[in-house]
């Protein structure tokens, strides 16, 4: 197939996927500062994120300073991001192909960066160690990422669809997201597999796709894989499978959010922005009149209820 | 495994008939000599008035006490103001104190169910589908998605649309809020960070916020009439002053030492905020404080402004502004007395209400010091002022950890360390700390007692933990060794008076509950007779 026409169809689905990846991104940041709602353990918490305390430890902790080890955070980050340690804890039966599938789309993701600095390095005449690496390594990431990805998925799915436990929660969307990346995974093997030097086909289609220099053929299998992969990708932003960035959100700004107000901060000025928001609750007890804000009603008695 | 398969669109259909049926035997077992179920208490069965007025079609238990609607009218005008409430929810302007949180745990839950087994209630029934974490949320779930949501109906195919928007899907939804503890063990667990125990209070939001469908236990007679009395058990001030006299003439009687509480003293180093339900039904908490305090020389003070001594705040479980109104009166009452900090009695959710939901709203001059006691206690202890013996306390003791002090605080080693030091015999549960299980009374339930409700606390909400108390005392079961579970904070404490009694475990198992300052007092040298007392209260 004429790689103009891969490139075209995966550039399109790429713009929608960097645009709906950074609208929705936004928008789970943009939400205001909310009421705190930490839960331990917090592994910030110096010398006590391991059993569960926190700084509310201390006798009068406000004239403490507060001791934060960001290395211990970032160790449980990466055990949780890698290993999906909470997974491997708490739901062993499905870590047995989490696991494998998650780690099997990290390789993937390194080998795709690898291929796109490769080419870069080879179209600017880097020194060759770079494109040795990407003439061995991509091969054997693909060979590993696609094989273990699609064992891992392929369990998953079987999951969704035998799994009295999952089924309650299971939806539609659940087998698409899945039936998706089966055939991203069943591609992918079949292209890495079917193609002579696949490293070679690969890097020349990136160096292509990175240059937006429209010539060349990519093989059947290849073009088959590289727009399924795009679809998929598009497809990504819309759903729950965002979760790898909600994740960030519901653990540093949730779980781990462990701020406390200090007077004439940023966060009390805000705080105090939202608090002159009109109310509309209707219930009786609230007293909103359409004009009251926050404060008015919070430092009202309940209103009579009139039944 | 419950031998009905019940699907999450079940919760608006057969609206005639119970959404599931609890059966004594299919819940977890127990250890002997709890474990033939045909010996406990019959569970009491739902008067007639109620079954013929109250909606009780979710499991036959009844919390909130929803009268059934006169008409397809009065059915209507609340669903629809169901959805206007699910709307209110979603908005920056109505509900800032939560949406982060909220849409994230909505919008993210990729259905793993690794929640399930984490969660007491699943598990104390026996696995029944719909107290699984997941199926109140989802529930909920498929109704934003598709009737709050701009663009709902589109994408509610792909995310499940099958929830029937009626009369019984909202009313079974408002009673199955109230079969959650709100304990967050589920959220510790999630691998994604959602949090069905925080879905599970802003439904109780919409409920009570938009509908003023709340259980009486916690709005009229909670919440309500503390704002209006001063305090939810019903005691102005006057009354309470009173009380707290008597208590103090008693501590001096029993342990020989002075006690007289300090009212309303400015510029006090600490104003102490009990849940003024210990006052009348363990006096001997208040009181075993006073002694503590007064022995290690604390400047220290009751108040007794309107609300400003009773610590409650079950705002915390259902309603963001009652709950605001509460924390501002306890805030109030520092800034109008001037002390240097409030020191939260032995109260879970008091600790939680005001130390940490309500401190970003405590802005400007009500921003006041607020402390638990356990660092506060852990200090005297460890300061020398008071001589011990801990040979007073050579039984065998367990610590049950509040969810909302320890799970969600955080507060976690001060009271082992007074216990370790204070009592010889002190065993953990398993599991314990920020992991441990709910008593099975969080998130309002202690005070929830209508109708056939405390059945299903005792015998569901509270049955993990009554046998991990169980095991915790496993060496040494019989009623011949006097065991103490020490339960530092109000609300537990109700659960397991009435757990304990309802396994009838003080003849049984000679096992009692109490406060941590109950064990500070009895290992004091200076008091000469033993404070605890072994009988139930
Ligand atoms: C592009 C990247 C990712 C994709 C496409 C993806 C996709 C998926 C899918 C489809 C599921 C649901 C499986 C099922 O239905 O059974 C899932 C679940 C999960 N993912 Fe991801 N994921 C990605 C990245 C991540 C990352 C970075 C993490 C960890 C930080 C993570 C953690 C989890 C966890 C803990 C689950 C729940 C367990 C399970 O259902 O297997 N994911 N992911």
């Amino acid at each position: 197939m004429s790689a103009s026409t891969v490139m075209v169809v995966l550039y399109l689905l790429l713009a929608i996927m960097v645009v709906a990846f950074a609208v929705r991104t936004i928008r789970i940041a943009k939400y205001p500062v909310h009421l705190r709602w930490e839960l331990s353990p917090v592994p910030h918490e110096k010398g006590r994120g391991a059993y569960g305390g926190s700084y509310l430890e201390e006798f009068e902790w406000w004239t403490k300073p507060r001791e934060k080890s960001l290395i211990n955070e970032g160790i449980y980050m990466f055990k949780e991001i890698v290993f999906l340690k909470a997974l491997w804890e708490h739901n062993r039966r499905m870590w047995y192909f989490s696991f494998p599938f998650h780690f099997g789309l990290y390789i993937l993701f390194v080998m795709a960066v690898l291929l796109v600095l490769g080419s870069i390095a080879s179209l600017l005449n880097l020194p060759t160690p770079g494109i040795g690496l990407v003439a061995n390594g991509v091969p054997f990431l693909a060979g590993i990422g696609y094989v273990l990805g699609g064992i891992g998925a392929l369990g998953l799915f079987a999951g969704r669809l035998f799994s009295q436990r999952l089924k309650p929660v299971t939806t539609p969307s659940s087998f698409i997201n899945l039936g998706l990346l089966l055939a991203f995974f069943i591609t992918g093997v079949l292209a890495v597999f079917s193609t002579d030097n696949f490293a070679y086909q690969a890097t020349v289609f990136a160096q292509a796709f990175v240059t937006v220099y429209f010539a060349g053929e990519v093989t059947g299998p290849l073009a088959i894989h590289l727009i399924v992969a795009g679809i998929f990708l598009a497809y990504l932003p819309f759903t729950q499978m965002m979760h790898f960035v909600a994740k960030y959100f519901t653990y540093h700004e949730v779980r781990w959010d462990d701020e406390p107000l200090e007077a004439g901060s940023k966060m009390e000025a805000e705080i105090q922005e939202l608090l002159q928001q009109t109310v509309t609750w209707a219930a009786p007890h609230i007293g909103a009149d359409g004009k009251k804000n926050w404060v008015d009603i919070a430092t009202s008695p309940p209103a009579e209820e009139t039944e | 495994m419950m031998s009905e398969k019940i699907r999450v669109k079940d919760i608006g259909k057969n609206p005639d008939r119970n959404l599931t049926t609890i059966r004594p035997e299919e819940l977890i077992p127990l250890p002997p000599p709890y474990d033939d179920f045909e010996e406990q208490p019959d569970w009491k069965e739902l008067s007639k008035g109620a079954r013929e007025n109250l909606v009780c079609n979710l499991d036959g238990f009844v919390a909130v006490s929803l009268p059934k609607p006169q008409n397809a009218e009065e059915e209507k005008k609340y669903v629809d103001q169901f959805v206007d409430g699910m709307k209110k929810l979603l908005s920056r302007e109505n509900n800032w104190t939560f949406l982060q949180p909220l849409m994230l745990s909505l919008e993210y839950c990729i259905g793993c169910q690794t929640c399930s087994d984490s969660c007491h209630v699943f598990e104390g029934s026996g696995d029944n589908e719909i107290y699984r974490p997941t199926y109140r949320s989802e529930v909920f779930r498929r109704l934003v998605n598709k009737y709050a949501k701009p663009g709902g109906k589109f994408t509610a195919a792909l995310n499940g649309a099958d929830v029937d928007l009626n009369w019984t899907t909202i009313t079974r939804l408002a009673e199955l809020a109230y079969r959650c503890n709100l304990c967050r063990r589920c959220a510790q667990v999630c691998p994604i960070g959602v949090d069905n125990g925080l879905i599970t209070h802003e439904i109780r939001k919409v409920f009570s916020q938009e509908l003023g469908w709340a259980p009486k236990d916690l709005h009229e007679k909670g919440t309500v009439l503390q704002l209006e009395v001063g305090s939810s058990t019903g005691m102005n001030s006057l009354v309470a002053k009173d009380n707290v006299e008597f208590i103090d003439e008693d501590m001096t009687d029993i342990t020989g030492i002075e006690v007289e509480t300090c009212w309303d003293k400015e510029n006090a180093d600490v104003l102490l905020l009990h849940n003024a339900g210990e006052i009348m039904a363990w006096p001997e908490n208040p009181g075993a404080f006073a002694i503590i305090l007064e022995k290690a020389g604390i400047d220290w003070t009751l108040s007794s402004e309107q609300v400003g001594y009773d610590g409650v705040n079950y705002g915390l479980f259902y309603d963001d502004f009652q709950l605001a109104r509460i924390a501002l009166k306890h805030a109030g009452t520092a800034k109008n007395l001037k002390v240097n900090k409030i020191v939260m009695g032995e109260c879970g959710h008091e600790h939680k209400a005001l130390m940490t939901i309500a401190d970003r709203v405590l802005t400007g001059e009500m921003s006041v010091n607020r402390e638990s006691c356990l660092p506060f206690l852990e200090e005297i202890v460890f300061s020398g002022k008071i001589e011990f013996d801990p040979s007073k306390n050579d039984f065998p003791v367990t610590l049950h950890d509040p969810c909302n002090i320890v799970r969600n605080l955080g507060i976690v080693e001060p009271q082992r360390r007074i216990l370790k030091y204070l009592c010889p015999q002190f065993r953990e549960m398993t599991p314990h700390g920020v992991d441990n299980y709910c008593c099975g009374g969080g998130s309002g339930f202690a005070v929830m007692s209508v109708n056939n409700f405390t059945d299903w606390r005792v015998n569901i909400a509270s049955r993990t933990k009554f046998k991990q108390i169980l095991d915790a005392f496993a060496d040494q079961p019989g009623p011949e060794v006097q065991k103490y579970l020490c339960a530092p904070c109000s609300n537990c404490k109700g659960e397991i008076r009435d757990m304990l009694h309802y396994y009838n475990a003080l003849e049984k198992s000679s096992i009692t509950y109490g406060g941590l300052v109950e064990l500070i007092v009895n290992a004091m040298v200076d008091v000469k007779e033993p404070f605890i007392e072994w009988e139930m209260h």
